[in-house]
């Protein structure tokens, strides 16, 4: 695992996009009379440091601090203390410099405005970056061409389906030629095609030398995008590695998969009984089932899942090398 | 605010409560003013009235429009998209709360030609140009305390409750729908600090040459009032561009902007 040092240098400010420095932030709810108050603290000191022109991922379960982070970020939130730089500027003093510099793309539906078309969609946040009319005139169809919204452009952003509006988001957030780009879940809720393509114009940003921070909640996504990880959990950096690196993390274990018709919560109760496993992965919602077992001897449990199953039809099995997804259940469930 | 009217113009939730509700109070305040007026009521006393229907529309949908403007972008899951571009927030909402006191001042026309027309009202201003003068300023006036509602809303999404507890007792204090010197003495500050109750008092001399707000409270005339308004103008608007350096700090301090 790689590990972050202390670069505060002029020449570490030209080197990275992005440095964060022992980041917290605590959110305060307060009754309605003010009397009682729950302290939450979603940032508990992170540490990191994207490079100018990197594919950075940010991956952790719902609540790490993941969107946190980007807020503030992007200027959206202060933090309660550390401190962060986005293109080698402060995020508490020169808010309105780094929101020149930056584009975010928010993932789901919101932050579009629905009953006008695209286009004046792109007009709007054209005018609010300070785009130079002659430019944004010929930005915005170039744009549009770029996400595959051509013949729709004039459509009502209401009439668009979530994948459309996912992919005008995109096009917004480069509106002003952003040399960083948040992307914050962008595939979220995206049917398999949808993703696919948003997943291509990652890519496409990233030829272009867009910095990019990435959060998403697939890890084959992260795997396949991102040059390093940062996993956050519980509002800490628990790791930060390429993709390769973290992946070593469990090269000590292999991953049984089992295709099952008719496995329960008993069944998957009696496999993590079993010998030598580590953890169990079930996906039991579906007519089939998929489990996965994590483990230091993956013939021997293999042997003995047959002896549990009782009754449960086992479809299909194998044994995998571990994925990403190994190494961040490891990560964020120590 | 080409995008506001945009806005405006596709979603009919806007036409509503910006248009129609405005006017249909206006037209049953304006017969309560002539019905409530002796059967001899004149020509001026009648104008009055009838301008002061209009501007209540005026009104009505600058505090609507404006309060909104953010309680918009919050429920809409625009907030945080709006909030992050380098435009400044302030410069952003005055553009929509001009267009949203410009559609009321069209509404305030619609209403002004109605009641002319059904309680036939002659057209006969005393003064045409210090009229057009007055209600340009008002509006202006109107347009900053608007600015500086809606920063209620960048502070929280309750900010709705101040859209909808202004908007009569603003009926009241400014004078629009009867003269301010009858309100409560203790009363009369509130009005005297808001900018349109001196404009709207310069619209009605402009209009029918009669001085009866505060009788002998204060200094009276047409450029009285205009000075008066300017003046609490300047202060909302100087006010505006503190409250909304603070309630952005605020709002990004607590974490509520993407609430809705």
């Amino acid at each position: 695992m790689q590990v972050v040092e202390e670069p505060e240098s002029a020449k570490s400010r030209e080197e990275f996009a992005i440095e964060v420095r022992d980041l917290r932030r605590e959110y305060v709810t307060r009754s309605f009379f003010g009397k009682s108050s729950k302290v939450t603290e979603a940032l508990a000191g992170v540490t990191f440091d994207v490079k100018k022109g990197e594919l950075f991922g940010l991956i952790g379960p719902n609540g790490a601090g993941k969107t946190t982070t980007i807020k503030i970020l992007t200027t959206l939130l202060t933090p309660t203390s550390g401190r962060a730089f986005v293109m080698g500027l402060d995020v508490n003093r020169q808010i309105y410099e780094i929101r020149k510099r930056i584009g975010i793309v928010f993932g789901g539906e919101r932050g579009l405005y629905n009953r006008v078309t695209a286009v004046e969609n792109m007009k709007y946040f054209s005018d609010l970056y300070g785009v130079d009319p002659g430019i944004s005139r010929k930005r915005i169809p170039e744009l549009i061409h770029l996400v595959g919204l051509e013949g729709r452009e004039n459509d009502k952003v209401e009439k668009y389906s979530r994948g459309m509006k996912q992919r005008l988001h995109i096009a917004k957030a480069l509106v002003n030629d952003p040399e960083l780009v948040f992307l914050d879940e962008p595939t979220i809720g995206l049917d398999p095609a949808g993703a696919r393509d948003i997943r291509e114009m990652i890519r496409e940003m990233e030829k272009w030398g867009k910095t990019i921070l990435l959060t998403t909640h697939y890890m084959f996504e992260a795997d396949e995008l991102c040059r390093r990880i940062a996993v956050i959990s519980k509002g800490k950096i628990v790791a930060l590695d390429t993709p390769s690196g973290l992946k070593k993390l469990v090269k000590d274990i292999s991953v049984v998969e089992l295709q099952t018709y008719g496995a329960t919560e008993s069944f998957v109760e009696k496999l993590k009984s079993l010998n030598d496993v580590i953890r169990v992965v079930a996906d039991l919602d579906s007519e089939r089932q998929f489990v996965k077992i994590q483990t230091p001897n993956a013939a021997d449990v293999l042997t003995k899942v047959t002896q549990v199953a009782d009754g449960v039809k086992i479809i299909d099995k194998s044994i995998k090398e571990p994925t990403l997804e190994d190494a961040y259940l490891r990560l964020v469930e120590e | 605010m080409v995008l506001s009217a945009k806005n405006f113009v596709a979603d009919p939730q806007f036409v509503i409560p910006c248009i129609i509700a405005p006017f249909i109070f206006t037209m049953v305040s304006l017969f309560f003013i002539v019905s409530s007026s002796s059967n001899n009521v004149g020509a001026s006393a009648l104008l009055a009235a009838v301008l002061g229907g209009g501007l209540m529309g005026v009104w009505g949908t600058t505090v609507y429009g404006s309060a909104n403007s953010i309680g918009f972008d919050r429920w809409n899951g625009t907030m945080e998209a709006t909030l992050a571009a380098p435009s400044p927030l302030i410069w952003i909402v005055l553009g929509r709360v001009l267009w949203n006191t410009f559609i009321g001042v069209i509404n305030g026309f619609i209403v002004l030609g109605i009641g002319m027309t059904w309680f036939r009202v002659g057209v006969g201003l005393l003064n045409p140009g210090l009229f057009v003068l007055a209600t340009i300023l008002t509006y202006v006036s109107m347009s900053s305390f608007g600015l500086m509602l809606s920063t209620v809303y960048v502070l929280s999404r309750k900010g709705g409750f101040i859209e909808n507890s202004m908007e009569i007792p603003v009926y009241i204090a400014t004078g629009t729908s009867f003269a301010v010197a009858l309100l409560p003495f203790y009363a009369l500050p509130i009005s005297f600090i808001i900018g349109p109750t001196w404009g709207i008092e310069a619209i009605k001399r402009a209009a029918v040459g009669t001085a009866y707000a505060y009788g002998p409270l204060l200094p009276t005339g047409y450029w009285t009032d205009i000075a008066f308004m300017l003046v609490a103008t300047l202060a909302y608007f100087a006010l505006s561009f503190i409250l909304f350096q603070r309630v952005e700090t605020i709002a990004k301090k607590n974490g509520t902007i993407e609430e809705y």
